[in-house]
């Protein structure tokens, strides 16, 4: 609680303490928004600079941990809305979509199909499918990282889920 | 159908294997680079210019014209 109030006031001792505190948490959250472990350390670093610059707005009384989270998801977003289209955006579990040998180039269509459609997804869907379905993190987290209620992420997921199906049909695959 | 095919893409959903999540370095030597590098700041000489060029524009609103041209 003091720590927190020092930062509040903009001690930088105190912003280094939570810094190192939380850099691996804040990190881990990125980079699985954005799936790219450079880009993702860049991010982070910019998140404690906006946290940094925005300390006098900070309420000691609430958790750092989820605001610094909220800032990341920001800070994540932004970067997505402006980065140039990844090559592959997903990589796949090796023993993923188990199929015999004749099956690899039908596999290996579908992966790629399956990457693309997910690439096309609306942003806020995108995000929340990631974090739902491939993160497999609590439903609450997302929603207060997002800043939304629980019920839209399930909704945003869902909706995500149909026009995934819509979208690899019109590329002709049948899951 | 569309039930089960929409199960079926969150099955393969599931096997996009997830981001290795782990830091492997210290950051901050970078954030206080960062820090050290501060906003970016207009100089005093810059402010002085716009101030003298708006004075000379309100004393010489002719003079006005010929700015824009240069610019």
């Amino acid at each position: 609680m003091e720590l927190l109030e020092q930062f509040a006031r903009g001690d930088l001792e105190a912003f280094e303490l939570l810094f190192r505190q939380f850099q691996s948490q804040v990190y881990g959250w990125i980079v699985r928004i954005v799936r790219n472990r450079e880009v993702a350390e860049d991010l982070t670093v910019e998140t404690f600079w906006r946290i940094y610059r925005a300390h006098a707005r900070f309420d000691p009384t609430r958790s750092f941990g989820a605001w610094a989270r909220r800032v990341a998801t920001n800070v994540a977003l932004d970067h997505l809305r402006h980065a140039l289209p990844e090559v592959q955006f997903f990589e796949f579990k090796k023993d993923a979509l188990k199929a015999p040998p004749a099956d690899s180039v039908f596999q290996q269509d579908l992966r790629k199909n399956i990457d693309l459609a997910f690439r096309q997804l609306p942003m806020r869907l995108r995000v929340a499918a990631t974090m739902a379905l491939i993160e497999e993190e609590p439903y609450p987290d997302i929603a207060e990282a997002l800043g939304i209620p629980i019920g839209t992420v399930k909704s945003r997921v869902f909706r995500a889920v149909r026009l995934l199906r819509k979208k690899l049909k019109r590329l002709g695959v049948e899951p | 159908m569309k039930e089960q095919n929409e199960e079926k893409i969150r099955e393969l959903l599931k096997t996009m294997r997830s981001a290795d999540s782990e830091l492997n370095r210290d950051l901050w030597p970078e954030m206080l680079r960062r820090l050290d590098s501060g906003p970016v700041r207009v100089p005093w000489y810059d402010w002085a210019l716009v101030a003298l060029v708006s004075i000379w524009c309100l004393l010489f609103p002719n003079a006005l014209l010929g700015l824009i041209y240069h610019l």
